[in-house]
């Protein structure tokens, strides 16, 4: 009796492949048997398959164990283990491009074949690339190793119903195979099969193991890996606020916590809650799906319902200097206060705060919440000099006094517009304005207001006109509603409290026209895109192109820059643009002063950015962020898996009544007995790119061989993952991948 | 068809296949069909079949499947199927109707492991667990044996004086899945051995009835002292089958069981399905040396051949039962039915073994430590568990 093993993976063919040698014996009058051993398994498992031919009837059934040859047919599976029983002048037929002499130490001493059938198979197309079909191939090796004709080759393929392809990659291997005697002397493999004698499990009896340690992970392909991606809010926020984190914790109703993480970069968590462009929900995933989450007021949420910790005193010897309490000046001292810097901070006014006070109307950001976030800062041991102006000389001198010194200034210069000689008392800087209006010292009753300008002063500006009694109010705007600069909302706030907006509008000048004073505009129309990537207003040329808006006051909101006096003359600002080191003196510029980013959020970055710049000047610490990982995509999110659901509605006053008051319009999310709007819509968040312990890989994985220990820590028992990939298509927020193994 | 290397599921789907053919002249075929490993080529081979009169119905569970079995037979259609294991158990119900319904129905039993713990390997436990519902069964050791017995089924189930369904098991992979060179008979044979299937409590317009309803106890009795008498039949019924079966194609399949080197055989070791064809070896390689040891192939278990048995260990001291199922809380079924027959030969030593449950290849040494160890014995005692390589 001749007995043959083959070794091979599950999809290869090995079964056929020994019914393939049985039938070329078959055909020649022998008895004969083929057959595989079966379990639960799957492709690219190790399988194996027997082969008996024998002159006699066979009633052998029991699996061969001493075989007389054996063939292997994937070549991760050439092993001492495949010699295991194998009689001493037995064949051994690998599929591999090797040459025979490339196994002449790990199979000294034995009859060993070589044929790369896996090479031929692709060649004829046989199978996949991937999963390249070797049986018929490997046919015409192991037929001329055992001293077959190749007739029998031809007539095993032809029963079995085998052509084309088939038949010309088992010639190529007949005709192909290397055969050599390899020389030393015979090496017996002590590998055996499953181990002998172990002790056997109870089904109770979980001391002696359970299951068959079958290493099922070894049939795997590719491997499940967890990964961080950067969620999109994150990587939005110029404040650099770790805005997934926090939106969390409110959903787990933990504001302390929440403001906490928070305060690690923003000391104005409330006036950014009320006052931020938010681009972090512009970047908001969820935007895709339904609504982007309200960020904004969840921030705000956590301001309001949080408790501070206890701030930080200074540490420290080296005194730093801060010029300018305006967001940046205010956030690099609160961050060099937090690092333990005493800070000493200067500004020019009799109040703290810069633009937050004296351009944000109140009925935005209220007087208290202002108040209370910089009595936190100061409370980090600052000393304050108000009503002190610096000018070069002074600047120079404090960088002699401290260690270092922050210049925040600001924007002072306003740009102007000539509207003509005549009515020059009837125009007003919009931020004068709204600082005279903050402090009640204008009134409008009964008058016709004009606006210039599409930013957020504009709105502000109309809308506390509206406040200060104006008969009517009217924005005019040179571009379309959708280039406006302003927050989307406050627009909207504004057109529901009844102020007119004009788009696609320009002043020429002011004039009377014998009824009164006019504003003469000019239509403009849409044209290419300028250097800022938005559409350039150009004249338009209609029969009706110039028209007069009769009114009492214009208020001029067309942006600000820097007043770059302050600093020493021949000074450079470094570091992109946006910091700040200035030559030869231990000065460093920042806030719109030095980036003209123009909004609050980015100011504060920029100073808490200053602060560790400074505090890597001084100590060599580099505390910066390490670079951000990829940020999370849409498609990267299985959003399917989440329920659809709009946003909470927060609270606001209705536009007839607030339109007469400067109380604050937004109320945020109110909680009421069972309803926790802000909680609800922290839970929306799909928490893109970063594991919350949802546990749905735990819930998906069919293997259970996934599992938590503690807090995030997920391990895959790679030893039994077969590499599904389940978990990674169930995981709803693209922390699970697979690699290719 | 002539010898060709096949499978034992191709060979089974084959001759159900033909015989389910042989039918058309009468009220042709119907088959429930379901698939479980490792029984599934067999539904797959009859779905494949183009029947000229009949159907092979997929339906949702093994239960259905014998539903339609049952159907198909009571309109008088000849009617088979197969199953495996859990796929036996889920089925059982329906066993039971078709037996008590007397109704000629074939099935194949792919002998597979009950689980849990999930195991697809032989065993004999699924099939001898339905050994009380009226089915006459057979256990077969090669691929021809499976097929000749396939044939026999259908002759003796349909014979007027038995009327049982019939169960033909074979192993689970060893024989299933193994290609072997059998002798596949062609349709004209077939069509010759097997006249028209006539269910004489047929279900026809002509003459409506109701079949299974309530009975009192006397009737119920009578009706199983009935199946008794069938079950009583069959041999005679069976050896008349072979003989007519050697005419027709030529060779004599095993009868109730086949009694090998027992004339003089001090030691005889009992076995079913392809074990037997092990114990064979060791036997003949023991009888080489000397000893007088003989075996018995176990091939029919229900109605039990207790004459044949006793007939064939006239000379015995010791008999070994080599059982691949168990019966908890008693011992190897097998043993338990023999051990009864026995008690007419007080003198004899009966031990059990338990060997190859849930699949272990059990080899010409581990049988051959069997006999040592009965060989060894002065008295019997509890089964033996006797482990076995994976």
């Amino acid at each position: 009796m001749m007995e043959m093993i083959l070794y091979g993976r599950g999809g290869q063919g090995g079964v056929t492949l020994a019914k393939l040698i049985a039938t070329a014996y078959f055909l020649r009058g022998q008895q004969v048997q083929a057959f595989g051993v079966y379990a639960a398994e799957r492709s690219g498992a190790p399988v194996q398959a027997f082969v008996r031919i024998d002159s006699q009837e066979i009633t052998n059934h029991n699996q061969i164990r001493e075989p007389d040859h054996v063939v292997v047919l994937d070549r991760t599976l050439i092993a001492p283990r495949i010699t295991t029983g194998l009689k001493t002048d037995g064949w051994i037929v690998l599929n591999t491009p090797d040459h025979p002499e490339q196994y002449a130490e790990q199979f000294a001493g034995r009859r060993l074949a070589t044929i790369d059938a896996t090479g031929i198979a692709v060649a004829n197309g046989l199978g996949t690339k991937a999963v390249p079909i070797v049986n018929t191939t490997l046919l015409g090796a192991v037929a001329r190793v055992l001293g077959l004709e190749w007739a029998d080759v031809t007539g095993a393929l032809a029963e079995l119903e085998f052509g084309g392809g088939n038949i010309t990659a088992a010639k190529q291997a007949y005709e192909q195979v290397l055969m050599q005697q390899l020389a030393g002397s015979l090496v017996f493999s002590t590998a055996t099969g499953p181990a002998a004698g172990s002790a056997v499990a109870g089904l109770f009896d979980e001391v002696v193991g359970s299951q068959p340690r079958i290493h099922t992970g070894d049939w795997a392909n590719r491997a499940p890996q967890r990964r961080q991606l950067t969620p999109p809010c994150n990587q939005g926020c110029p404040a650099g606020n770790d805005v997934r984190t926090f939106v969390e914790q409110v959903s787990r109703e933990d504001a302390d916590a929440a403001l906490a993480t928070l305060l690690e970069t923003s000391p104005f968590p409330g006036v950014c809650g009320r006052v931020c462009p938010a681009p972090c929900m512009s970047a908001c995933n969820r935007h895709e799906y339904d609504e982007a989450l309200n960020i904004r007021e969840i921030e705000r949420y956590a301001a309001d319902h949080g408790r501070r910790p206890e701030p930080l005193r200074p540490i420290r010897p080296q005194r730093v200097a801060v010029v300018g309490s305006g967001p940046a000046g205010l956030s690099a001292t609160y961050h060099l206060a937090r690092l333990g810097y005493p800070v000493t901070l200067i500004e020019a006014g009799q109040e703290l705060g810069g633009v937050l006070r004296t351009g944000i109307p109140t009925y935005r950001l209220p007087r208290e919440v202002l108040d209370s976030e910089i009595h936190y800062i100061i409370a980090h041991g600052v000393q304050v000099q108000k009503g002190v102006r610096i000018k070069r000389e002074g600047l120079l001198g404090l960088s002699r006094e401290y260690a270092a010194v922050f210049v925040a200034t600001g924007l002072q210069e306003t740009r102007a517009l000539n509207l003509g000689n005549l009515h020059a008392d009837m125009v007003m800087e919009g931020l004068d304005f709204l600082d005279q209006a903050r402090r009640h010292e204008i009134f409008l009753q009964d008058r016709r207001v004009v606006v210039i300008g599409g930013g957020n002063t504009a709105m502000d500006a109309a809308r506390s006109a509206l406040r200060l009694g104006a008969r009517h109010v009217q924005v005019i705007y040179r571009r379309t509603r959708a280039e406006m600069p302003a927050i989307a909302e406050e627009i909207e706030e504004a057109i529901e409290e009844g102020i007119e907006l004009s788009e696609l509008v320009a002043p020429l000048q002011l004039q009377n026209n014998g009824d009164g004073t006019v504003l003469t505009c000019q239509r403009m129309r849409l044209g290419e895109p300028d250097e800022s990537g938005r559409p350039r207003p150009v004249a338009d040329t209609c029969e009706d192109a110039i028209f007069d808006v009769p009114c009492d006051l214009v208020l001029l909101a067309l942006g600000q820059s820097p007043d770059l006096s302050i600093l020493p003359e021949g000074s450079e600002i470094t570091e992109n643009g946006q910091l700040l080191g200035l030559a030869a003196a231990p000065i460093f510029a920042g806030g719109d002063l030095a980036t003209n980013e123009g909004t609050v959020t980015a100011a504060i970055g920029n100073g808490r950015r200053a602060a560790l710049h400074i505090h890597l000047t001084l100590t060599g610490e580099d505390l910066f962020p390490p670079e951000p990982e990829p940020t999370a995509q849409p498609a990267q999110i299985t959003m399917h898996l989440f329920k659809h659901a709009l946003r909470e509605k927060s609270a606001a006053v209705a536009p007839a009544t607030r339109r007469r008051t400067f109380v604050e319009v937004r109320q945020g999310y109110v909680d009421e007995p069972g309803h926790h709007p802000a909680v609800t819509e922290a839970q929306r968040c799909f928490s893109c790119g970063v594991c919350n312990n949802c546990d749905t890989c735990l819930t998906y994985c069919p293997e259970g061989i996934l599992q938590r220990r503690g807090d995030r820590d997920y391990r895959f028992d790679y030893d039994f993952c077969k590499g599904c990939g389940i978990c990674a298509t169930q995981c709803p927020r693209g922390v699970i991948y697979m690699a290719e193994l | 068809m002539g010898r060709e290397l096949v499978t034992g599921n191709y060979a089974a789907g084959y001759t159900l296949a033909l015989a389910g053919e042989a039918n058309r002249s009468g009220r042709g075929c119907g088959a429930g069909a379901y698939p479980i490993t490792p029984q599934t080529e067999i539904v797959e081979y009859l779905r494949g079949f183009e029947f000229t009169k009949g159907a092979v119905v997929p339906v949702e569970s093994e239960h259905s499947a014998m539903g339609v079995c049952i159907g198909a037979a009571l309109a008088g259609a000849r009617s088979f199927t197969a199953s495996s294991s859990n796929g036996l158990a889920y089925m059982t119900e329906n066993v039971f109707a078709a037996g008590y319904y007397r109704l000629p129905i074939v099935m194949i039993a792919v002998n597979r492991t009950l689980g849990p713990p999930w195991n697809i390997w032989v065993d004999q436990g699924d099939s001898l667990a339905l050994r009380d519902a009226a089915w006459l069964q057979f256990y077969t050791e090669s691929h021809q044996e499976l097929v000749d017995t396939i044939l026999l089924a259908f002759r003796v189930g349909e014979d007027p004086r038995v009327l049982l369904p019939v169960m033909v098991a074979e192993d689970g992979f060893v024989t299933s899945h193994t290609q072997m060179i059998v002798d596949l008979p062609e349709q004209e044979l077939v069509d010759r051995y097997l006249p028209p299937c006539r269910v004489p409590h047929q279900l026809t317009h002509a003459r409506p009835t109701t079949v299974g309803g309530l009975t009192w106890p006397k009737e119920t009795t009578h009706h199983r002292h009935e199946i008794q008498e069938a079950m009583e039949r069959v041999p005679e019924v069976l050896a008349e089958a072979i003989n007519e079966f050697e005419q027709v194609f030529g060779r004599r399949p095993h009868g109730a069981l086949s009694a090998e080197y027992t004339d003089d055989a001090q030691t005889v070791l009992i076995a079913c399905n392809t074990m037997t064809r092990t114990l064979r070896r060791v036997v003949e390689e023991r009888r080489a040396r000397g000893e007088k040891i003989g075996l018995i192939m176990q091939k029919m278990f229900r109605p039990f051949p207790r004459q044949e048995l006793l007939r064939a260990v006239t000379q015995a001291q010791r008999v070994g039962v080599l059982d691949r199922n168990y019966s908890p809380g008693s011992g190897g079924i097998m043993w338990t039915e023999i051990a009864a027959t026995l008690q007419h030969r007080p003198d004899i030593l009966v031990q059990d073994y338990l060997v190859g449950l849930g699949g272990g290849d059990v080899t010409p040494q581990d049988i051959s430590a069997i006999v040592d160890e009965l060989q060894s014995r002065q008295t019997a005692g509890d089964p033996v568990w006797k482990e076995v390589a994976a």
